[in-house]
Parts: C-alpha cells; structure tokens; sequence
C-alpha cells in the first residue's frame, strides 16, 4: 500500500496522459505496488475509451451540404477547364480523397435544390427546349437536357447542345451510367433506365451561365460540390475515359 | 492558382475538420439538428474573421473556441425566449436492432447529455476530442486548475449514471 494520498484528480490526469512532471514517476510506482490505485486508473483509462468511442461514428456520417457548401464557395472559384487533366489527377490522388474534395474548388453554389420543373420551358410545356421534365412523379431530363446526354462525349460540346455541357461519366453502384451536365443556371447528375434519364440531384450554379456569356469552353463549366458529392455517392470505380464514352454511346447508353 | 491567397487554405483546413466539428457538436448539444446548427452558426462567424486566426496555432481548438462560445450564447438566447429542449430520442436513428456497442453508445450519449454544460464542454474536448488538459482549458478560457476538477466531476457523473462496466 502507498501512503500518499492520490486524490482523484490526479489519477484522472495520469489516466489521461495529463499528470506532469514529478508526481508522475511516484503515482507511476505507486500503481505498480497497488493493485486497487491500478484498478481505479484503469477504470478511468476504460471510461475516457468508453465515451470516446460512443461518439466515434459521427466521424463516419456524412458532413451535411449545408455545412460543407459553406467551405465550398470560394472566392475564386476554379473550374474545370480540362476534363482529361481533371481525369489524370483523379488518377493520381490518394484513395480517400472524393469527387467532393477537389469540387471544394468549383463553383459557388447557391445554396438549395432547384425543383426541376421551374427550370423547364419557361412557355409551360415541356417542349423541344425543356431542361427537366417530369415522367411518373420522377424528374427526368428534357428533351434538351437528354439530348446533350445522350450525344456529347468527352465534353466536346457544340452549339446544337442548347447550352448544355456534359463533364463526367461513370458507372453507379446500381449499374446505370450516370452523368453529371451543367446548363445556365443549373448543374445535376443524371442517371441512365431503361427509357429516360433520371434526373438525381439539381444545383442552382451561378457560375455556370457566366462561363458560357464569356465564351469560354463549355467544358469549362465549373462543378458544383454538391454535385459532386452526389457523384461520390453513386460512382462504382472511376469516371469513364473517352473512348469509354463513345463505346457506351454506341450502346445508347445501355449496359 | 495563386498560393499567396491564405483564405481557401483556411476554408480547405476548416472543410477538413468538418467531421470533428460536428462530433464536438453533438457533445455540446442535445439533437442531431441542433449540433449542426451549431456547426453552421460557427463556421459562418469563422468565415468573417479568419484573419484572426494565427497561422500555425491549432485551427481545431480555435473552431471549438468559436462553438463553444456561440453556443453559450444560444444557450442564453433560448433561456430569454424561455425555450426549452426537447430531449433526443437516441433509438430513432437506429433503423435496425441495435447490437452491445450500439446499445452502449447510446447509453453513453444519453448520460454526457444530462451533465451540465460546462460539463459537457470538457467531456467533448478532453474525452472525445483528446485535447490536452491545458488546450481545452485554452478553449474555454478558463484555468487549467478549474478544467481538471470540472472534468472530475463530469467523469463522476458519468460513472453514477453509467456504472464501470463495459460491454
């Protein structure tokens, strides 16, 4: 038995890895020789683990858009003007780092889902110009939001495509293919069934109209992140090379 | 790009620590929801001021400063507005039977959420966080003397409601 007082406090701080300089060394051998001061510096030792590890899987859930969306809207946004540089550098970086990681650098979002059915033809039908359109309760891609997806590889985008730029291209855990567009307003992922393609996500983007009214590349067209997360939610492997792309347009887009 | 431009560095090191924001989040408030009202409430005071920050200090502890004042001040502006908490039903985000481990994180959460707030606070940092005794008490400005016993006491707490053993 020792016959220094430990008060509480200080087999808590030892416990913890917090007791300093010389009353360590003493507690130290005291615990060694005590087999009851020993059974109370682990009961601590196993609390701090016990709590630590209640709250552990919060680390696991994904960070809400609302917050990763206000870290995202730099004040320079940067876009992505090369689409096979972007491919080599997803090719190069480490496992971990997400789709949503280098689209914190994209283009500021304004926050908040844009209901696909206000951004169809603004005359009310869902005419040859439409970007959403709706089929069965579902938002599907319009006659021109579908015509861009169903005929642009490799981002080269020509003026038939009404506005409308494709970037990415992948295969989803589901099996569709799956790829992200960005129009005036707008950007989105949509994925391929069997008749239509389904539109998942819609993002006001700002940035997008600009790009295009200062004749930049289509391709140019900045992603927004939370577009992009969409993308890190569904994407099976990596984004589709372009001669991928031509193959799977020559199967309509059908796997 | 230019590299001279410290604001997206920042923004890039904030986006980082996002998880463990929210995880200090949830040691700090009662729901899911709120914790991350939390979050926002802090990261858009950080984002006006982040010129206050000194490069090369702790960016975490600095965001937990920032939370943990704002929700101090949540906290008093819902005691005005005579606003009360709805305590979390802790089973409804388990869709599924919950195994030992889960039963047991849920029984832990429970009990860090019924000690005080200045409670909860050293718990989050020193426990969940692993700051060190003389960061958290940086946190929260308070002496180091004060943190430990206030910690004690926590830990007491959650040894009355929880017990010693460990499943």
């Amino acid at each position: 038995m020792t016959t220094t007082n430990w008060s509480d406090e200080e087999l808590m701080a030892y416990a913890d890895g917090q007791l300093a300089g010389e009353r360590r060394a003493p507690l130290a051998a005291a615990i060694a020789a005590d087999a009851a001061l020993r059974q109370r510096v682990e009961a601590l030792a196993a609390q701090r683990r016990r709590v630590a590890a209640a709250f552990a899987d919060v680390l696991d859930e994904p960070v809400p858009q609302r917050l990763s969306a206000l870290l995202s809207a730099t004040p320079a946004p940067a876009v992505v003007t090369d689409l096979a540089a972007e491919r080599e550098r997803r090719a190069a970086r480490k496992p971990g780092l997400s789709w949503a990681h280098w689209g914190g650098m994209a283009a500021s979002v304004a926050l908040g889902v844009v209901l696909g059915l206000q951004l169809g033809s603004r005359s009310g039908g869902a005419g040859s110009d439409a970007l959403l359109s709706e089929a069965g309760g579902q938002v599907v891609a319009g006659a021109r939001l579908a015509q861009a997806l169903d005929t642009q590889v490799g981002a080269e985008a020509t003026a038939g495509d009404a506005g409308v730029t494709v970037q990415l291209t992948f295969v989803a855990k589901d099996g569709r293919y799956c790829r992200t567009f960005s129009a005036e307003r707008v950007a989105g992922l949509a994925c391929r069934d069997a008749a239509q393609w389904a539109v998942q996500t819609t993002v006001a983007a700002e940035g997008a109209a600009s790009g295009a009214a200062a004749g930049m590349r289509q391709a140019a067209s900045a992603l927004p992140r939370a577009v992009l997360e969409a993308v890190d939610a569904r994407i099976e492997g990596v984004a589709l090379t372009v001669e991928q792309e031509h193959a799977a347009r020559e199967k309509a887009w059908k796997r | 790009m230019s590299m001279a431009d410290s604001l997206p560095s920042v923004r890039t090191q904030i986006a980082a620590l996002l998880p463990r924001l929210r995880r200090f989040g949830r040691t700090l408030a009662h729901t899911r929801e709120d914790a991350d009202d939390l979050v926002q409430m802090a990261l858009e005071k950080a984002l006006t001021r982040t010129d206050q920050w000194t490069p090369g200090t702790r960016l975490d502890s600095w965001m937990f400063r920032i939370m943990q004042t704002t929700w101090i001040d949540e906290l008093r502006a819902r005691e005005r507005r005579g606003q009360t908490f709805v305590p979390e039903e802790e089973g409804e985000h388990v869709g599924i039977t919950p195994n030992d481990a889960q039963m047991d994180a849920m029984a832990v959460r429970k009990a860090v959420s019924r000690l005080g707030d200045d409670q909860r606070a050293v718990v989050g940092l020193v426990l969940v966080e692993g700051l060190a005794y003389q960061e958290a008490a940086e946190v929260l400005g308070i002496p180091v003397g004060t943190l430990t016993s206030r910690l004690a006491r926590a830990r007491e707490a959650l040894q009355a409601m929880l017990g010693g053993t460990t499943p």
